[in-house]
């Protein structure tokens, strides 16, 4: 159905010889809840809609609709591409298409049998398993599936389905004046995901809380799980390679393309085209053939990302990066599918001597986009000595500049998928444990 | 024909039904240095069903409202299957049932506005922010109007409809570094609120101006005083979502338990009035239940939770328009509105007069909490270091953290000065709010830093 409505829409474009393009999504999800201990609401929900860019005189306009108001949205999009400044892009045209793995079967039955519960289930009994004084308190499960559309008036025209599943849970251990808690979370394209792994592990942690540790002030060497480091990361250093916002100055890679920006052994990359990633896609929500971008390799600047309008504005190619929030809204520069690489050293190896491990962080989304700045609270975290959990650090912050921390990071092998929603940003990535040797702890 | 449907749900065995239709119109501008690079205006529509079944929640949201009768049927076998799962008890408190139109004014009104005018209000803006030490400025405005109707199985129809305008001021500059500087204005309302953009233009360019020539920050512990934006994030962020009812009954909030004990210093009082002027206000909630001022700390002691029906359920309260949902999309969860600390007697001057070393700190970039442990984290756009009793230097990039309790009982001197900042909560849903307060003392703070 939302094939149909694409193609009702570039036909509208088309009639009136107007140049655009069409992006629609269809998609239905069903959640589980999880509430003090059990399952307490399922939630459904079937959305879709279009995105309608209309390109007229070197102008751009946007409107939205629902299926069967198509010829509605092209008029809006029309009307308020007088508003735009004169820009130029160019649509891509027919190229040849990339084969990447996004959609299980099994995830899609999975929903439609309803077995959803029964995982959520698995969850909530394997963290009350690990100790007597657990409670589950929070969690959720989810499955969901979609279909995304693009096409243009020169002749794009493509389709693929994708699907995702996931599980979160929070265990609590609740005390008269503070209750100790910890969580854990794993997702997947695929239907792979251990949801009996996830209620064990949220289960350990909280139990290894119980002992408490204080620390003073110091320059302590940090470990951060994946999760912990990949919300530092995408919030205090992806978007400083994001095109735009170097052509602007506000990223510190201003003018420092092939300069030593990291470690020897570091490299990061946007790579949609890898099979089953969080964020991959075998196209962008403009129509572009995706392709791996590499912004850090072996130490070195190599690339920034663009979409079709930046590309413009910084001469240069589109890398494949034009993202939409949703059908509501245009595209712009958005990574994709974040990948960090290193040394693939053992996780034992970065606990060696006196560690602080972080498995979260409170206010990553403070960090300072442009300079790479954070000061965050690290909790839950553990005072760790030669790979040993000593005891829980309370109220802990955590204070460093993550572009400087890139010269000396130690990354490990324990890579993981990340797929998180924090406000109206969603991470999509896959990154290990990683070392950050140069922070400023606020301890007690 | 949609009550029939309720109706019938509720014959077949269920304890409650009800449906919230809503209907979308946004229009959205970003004035990128000058340049109009985004301009979208769209509209849609849909329903969100609710059905609860013993002690079982169905929730089936669709955005074809042709096929209403098979979302109401979804949203029964799932609640039917959730009740089959959930061993605790649950209900709905009793509300007074009403049928009511309600208009939130706008004394211009946006609708009419067309989107050249409103552009050129941006434009406007953008040319007041034309400073030699700004190298890059991003204007976004967005006007939302949200049309509701909630109808349920006991027989309440609202129909309601909420404007609300909001327009972002992000600037840049550099020194040594890059610095980045924000301002949100707007409200519940029509085209005249962007008049308040003009007033804020001063402050975010000293807010940028400070952060170009300031220092990182000492670590440690320290007395900090807020500025009344960040006293309202405090009192948001801190306080407010640990008083939240659904947080509270599922025990995942310090303050379970802890209902007319004191919880903070005495000179506090805070409620959350989505009745009052503000970017969170609101005429009934999502279930229904009309809106009402909650006091939620009165002179330290803890007065009230924010509340819909079943927490109220839970808790043995009473519902007070604690339901808010972010479209049709998604079930109503418990939500703060406009959250504000009372001032107190104090001037400025006699807040920082004793402090030896400590932080005066401006504005806020953001802060998360969690409010089963109690703990928090956020962090000022801008701060101040203060010795000897006086303000001596700009600083950056100061976070704070620590426990709600202990922090409540910390402040120690309010002034009598008040202000409210606007932006969005996040709790798997975005939701609109205004926070405020006064300048508030707190005799100590972990700060980070990287000193």
């Amino acid at each position: 159905m939302i094939e149909e409505s694409v193609k009702v829409a570039l036909e509208y474009l088309n009639k009136q010889g107007l140049e655009g393009d069409v992006f629609g999504i269809r998609s239905r999800n069903v959640s589980y809840s999880i509430m003090n201990g059990e399952i307490s609401d399922s939630t459904e929900y079937e959305d879709m809609g279009l995105g309608i860019r209309v390109l007229k005189d070197g102008r751009i306009g946007f409107g939205y609709c629902v299926p069967g108001k198509e010829e509605r949205g092209v008029k809006k999009a029309l009307e308020l591409s007088k508003l735009s400044k004169k820009i130029g892009i160019s649509l891509p045209g027919e190229r040849d298409a990339v084969t990447v793995k996004t959609f299980d079967p099994k995830v899609q039955d999975a929903l439609e049998e309803g077995i959803g519960a029964d995982l959520a289930q698995k969850m909530i009994d394997a963290a009350y398993s690990v100790d007597n004084d657990i409670i589950p308190t929070r969690g959720e499960m989810s499955l969901g599936y979609g279909t995304k559309v693009v096409g243009n008036t020169k002749g794009v025209f493509m389709v693929q389905d994708a699907t995702i599943i996931d599980g979160s849970i929070a265990a609590t251990i609740p005390g008269d004046k503070t209750s100790l808690m910890a969580g854990e979370a794993g997702s997947s394209r695929k239907y792979d995901v251990n949801f009996e792994e996830i209620g064990l592990k949220a289960g350990d942690k909280v139990v290894s809380m119980r002992d408490k540790e204080t620390i003073p002030s110091d320059n302590i060497p940090v470990v951060m799980s994946p999760e912990s480091i990949g919300l530092l990361l995408y919030f205090g250093l992806i978007p400083s390679f994001n095109g735009e916002n170097v052509r602007k100055g506000k990223s510190v890679y201003q003018g420092s393309m092939d300069d030593k920006v990291g470690a020897e052994y570091l490299s990061i990359l946007d790579d949609p085209t890898a099979d089953w990633g969080m964020g991959s896609f075998p196209f962008d929500d403009e129509g572009v053939v995706s392709s791996s971008t590499s912004f850090v390799s072996q130490g070195k600047l190599t690339n920034f990302i663009y979409d079709l309008k930046e590309a413009v504005n910084s001469d240069t190619e589109s890398t494949g990066n034009g993202v939409r929030g949703s059908f509501k809204s245009p595209p712009q520069i958005g990574d994709r599918n974040i990948i960090i690489r290193g040394e693939d050293l053992q996780i034992n190896n970065l606990m060696e001597g006196r560690v602080i491990l972080v498995d979260g962080v409170m206010g990553a989304h403070t960090s300072n986009p442009a300079s790479g700045d954070f000061s965050v609270v690290a909790n839950p975290a553990w005072l760790v000595e030669d790979g040993e959990k000593k005891g829980r650090l309370d109220g802990l912050m955590v204070s460093g500049n993550l572009p400087e921390s890139l010269h000396s990071m130690e990354l490990a092998d324990d890579h993981k998928k990340i797929f998180y929603a924090i406000g109206s940003a969603v991470l999509k990535m896959e990154v290990p444990s990683i070392k950050l040797n140069d922070v400023t702890i606020s301890g007690k | 024909m949609v009550k029939e449907l309720l109706e019938s749900v509720v014959d077949k065995g269920a304890e409650y039904c009800d449906i919230r239709k809503e209907k979308w119109y946004r229009t959205i501008l970003y004035l990128k240095d000058g340049v109009p690079e985004t301009v979208v205006q769209g509209e849609e529509e849909g329903a969100m069903v609710r059905v609860l079944y013993g002690n079982g929640w169905g929730y089936v949201g669709t955005a074809d409202l042709d096929i209403l009768d098979r979302t109401i049927d979804r949203a029964f076998q799932m609640a039917k299957s959730s009740h089959k799962l959930r061993k605790q008890e649950t209900g709905l408190a009793d509300i007074d049932i009403k049928q009511e139109k309600v208009k939130m004014p706008m004394k211009d009104n946006f609708m009419d506005v067309s989107p050249e005018e409103k552009l050129e209000f941006l434009t406007d803006v953008e040319d007041w922010l034309k400073k030699d030490f700004v190298n890059s400025t991003d204007l976004r405005y967005r006007d939302l109007l949200v049309k509701k109707e909630i109808i349920t199985s006991e027989g309440a129809y609202i129909e309601m409809e909420i404007p609300r305008l909001v327009t972002y001021m992000i600037i840049t500059g550099k020194s040594d570094t890059v610095q980045m500087a924000t301002q949100a204005t707007g409200g519940t309302g029509g085209f005249e609120l962007t008049k308040d953009a003009y007033d804020d233009v001063e402050i975010v360019l000293e807010m940028l101006k400070s952060l170009l020539e300031a220092k990182t920050p000492p670590s440690g512990k320290m007395p900090v005083v807020m500025d009344p934006h960040l006293t309202g994030v405090f009192s948001h962020e801190d306080f407010g979502h640990a008083a939240e009812g659904d947080l509270v009954a599922s025990g995942n909030s310090c303050l379970k338990g802890k209902l007319g004990e004191q919880v903070a210093s005495d000179i506090v009082t805070i409620k959350d009035d989505p009745t009052m002027n503000g970017y969170g206000s609101f005429p009934f909630d999502d279930e229904g239940t009309r809106s009402r001022n909650r006091v939620l700390v009165k002179d330290g002691l803890l007065n009230d939770f924010i509340l819909d029906r079943e927490n109220a359920w839970k808790l043995g309260m009473e519902p007070n328009g604690g339901a808010r949902a972010e479209d049709f999309r998604v079930k109503p969860l418990v939500r703060m509105s406009n959250t504000i600390m009372e001032p107190g007697e104090m001037s400025f001057e006699e807040l920082i007069e004793d402090i030896d070393k400590g932080i005066y700190a401006k504005s806020t970039s953001g802060g998360q909490v969690s409010p089963a442990q109690g703990t928090f984290q956020f962090n000022a756009q801008v701060a101040y270091l203060i010795e000897n009793g006086e303000i001596v230097k700009p600083l950056r990039n100061v976070s704070f953290n620590g426990f709600t309790l202990e922090t409540l009982q910390n402040i120690v001197g309010i002034s009598d000065n008040t202000d409210t900042g606007i932006g969005h909560c996040g709790k798997g849903q975005s939701a609109s709010v205004t926070d405020g307060g006064a300048d508030v003392l707190i005799s100590e703070v972990t700060v980070g830093g990287r000193e």
